[in-house]
């Protein structure tokens, strides 16, 4: 199976090393920035949210198990949560100015579409496949290429492009699994 | 009765007719080959969505700053990998200029080259929060058609790169037409810049620049008139903050007749 830096980044991390937040910062900051900013829509906002995931991730690092689950999927979960909260205080700061100005605001609580967040999971998981790997599954999922095309277009064997097609897609799935966004 | 080879449910998932009738049938049927193809569907109508999929961002430096200073981690400046990242590429606005002479309106200056240059191998460029247009689309298929399939390859007076290719996939939807660009190239110092080059070796337009994934997806101008701008042209830029070509071609390719529909204004 396919070996996982991912695995790595979550050993330093949940062993407390100095320059951990820092590796598991420049692995996963975007996907949390991304998945803040495509929920909360505003760049001040998701930067707050990265900042509070990451910073609440460090300090509740002992609570992190590693057999329980993915540190992507914690990190997302963390995310997922930030957003919420983000978007009840955007939700009780409008009533407030609402009230002031004499109306009554009653909406229901958002939370971050889930669709979103997998999509961007699936983003941050393709962008880890080796370059062309990742390429072919570029290839199959946006150009409308047929796999003998896409073999044809790279100089790729028939059977490494098919390979390369199941193996990305079932990786895929088990990154959306693993980080308990699939339904 | 034996299962459905698993290379042939995943074919099927990104919606190719491969394997027999057999096939199809079993898949259909059988709950477990069922269960698998609709688990790799889902992952396809997600991945496809709107048809440019999602991208990833890097958040901007200062972010490390206050996360460093409040955990008291080295603030040494990290930058998030959104870079080898993104896979795919929202369409990203074209810029039109000629190769020598005028500037757009923005400001070009080295500094503001260099960081589009970085903000492209970080992020590429993002297509404004508010596209959540597509987010809708989820298991639609991208409305689009694909009009012509175009090798890129190695000029013979660049021998350094012979061993890269590249793709460029043209597609129309109703309103506009669409280049998605693959480039099969190693990473250099540097971006690589998606061009049209007119028949005059002279004029040119530029598409934009490939993500640091070396993939992207431009608007072509509508108006552009595809039987003067009838190449495909790939540069390796260097971050010298030059806006123009710098006459390091990479790949090259030419639209085929099928492409040079006129312009492109919206039918």
């Amino acid at each position: 199976m396919d070996w996982s830096p991912d695995e790595d980044v979550a050993a330093a991390f949940s062993g407390g090393q100095p320059d951990a937040l820092a590796l598991v910062y420049q692995r996963f900051g975007a996907l949390v920035y991304s998945i803040a900013l495509r929920s909360l829509r505003a760049r001040s906002d998701a930067e707050d949210v990265t900042q509070q995931v990451f910073v609440s991730a460090w300090q509740s690092r002992s609570s992190f198990n590693r057999g329980r689950g993915t540190l992507g999927g914690w990190l997302v979960t963390i995310t997922r949560n930030k957003v919420t909260d983000a978007l009840r205080e955007r939700q009780r700061d409008s009533r407030v100015l609402l009230q002031v100005a004499g109306g009554a605001a009653v909406t229901a609580p958002e939370t971050p579409p889930d669709h979103v967040v997998e999509r961007i999971v699936l983003a941050d998981e393709l962008a880890q496949l080796p370059e062309s790997r990742r390429l072919v599954m570029v290839l199959a999922f946006y150009s409308d290429l047929t796999h003998e095309q896409i073999a044809h277009v790279l100089g790729l064997p028939l059977g490494t492009v098919k390979s390369h097609i199941r193996r990305g897609l079932q990786r895929l799935r088990s990154r959306l699994e693993a980080d308990g966004v699939a339904h | 009765m034996s299962h459905t080879d698993p290379e042939i449910l995943a074919l099927r998932a990104l919606g190719e007719t491969a394997g027999t009738a057999r096939d199809a049938e079993h898949a259909e049927t059988c709950p477990r080959c069922r269960a698998e193809l609709a688990r790799l569907t889902e992952v396809v109508q997600l991945a496809r969505g709107d048809g440019a999929g999602e991208r990833l961002q890097a958040p901007p430096p200062q972010v490390w700053d206050r996360i460093a200073a409040a955990t008291g981690a080295d603030p040494v400046p990290v930058s998030p990998a959104a870079a080898a990242a993104n896979g795919t590429s929202a369409p990203a606005v074209p810029r039109i200029r000629p190769r020598r002479g005028l500037r757009t309106g923005r400001p070009h200056g080295p500094r503001r080259r260099l960081a589009t240059g970085l903000a492209g191998l970080a992020a590429g460029l993002i297509i404004g929060i508010a596209g959540t247009a597509g987010i809708v689309h989820l298991t639609q298929a991208p409305a689009t058609r694909v009009v012509a399939q175009i090798a890129l390859s190695p000029l013979p007076q660049f021998p350094q790169w012979q061993g890269t290719a590249g793709t460029a996939v043209m597609r129309a939807t109703a309103s506009q037409q669409l280049m998605v660009v693959t480039l099969h190239a190693p990473r250099q110092l540097g971006f690589y810049e998606v061009w049209l080059l007119a028949r005059d070796g002279v004029s040119m337009i530029s598409l934009g620049d490939l993500n640091a994934g070396h993939t992207g997806t431009f608007i072509i101008p509508p108006g552009t008139d595809l039987h003067n701008y009838s190449r495909i042209d790939i540069s390796l830029q260097p971050f010298d903050g030059s806006t123009q070509h710098s006459k390091t071609s990479v790949v090259r390719g030419s639209l085929p007749a099928a492409a040079l529909g006129g312009t492109t204004s919206p039918r």
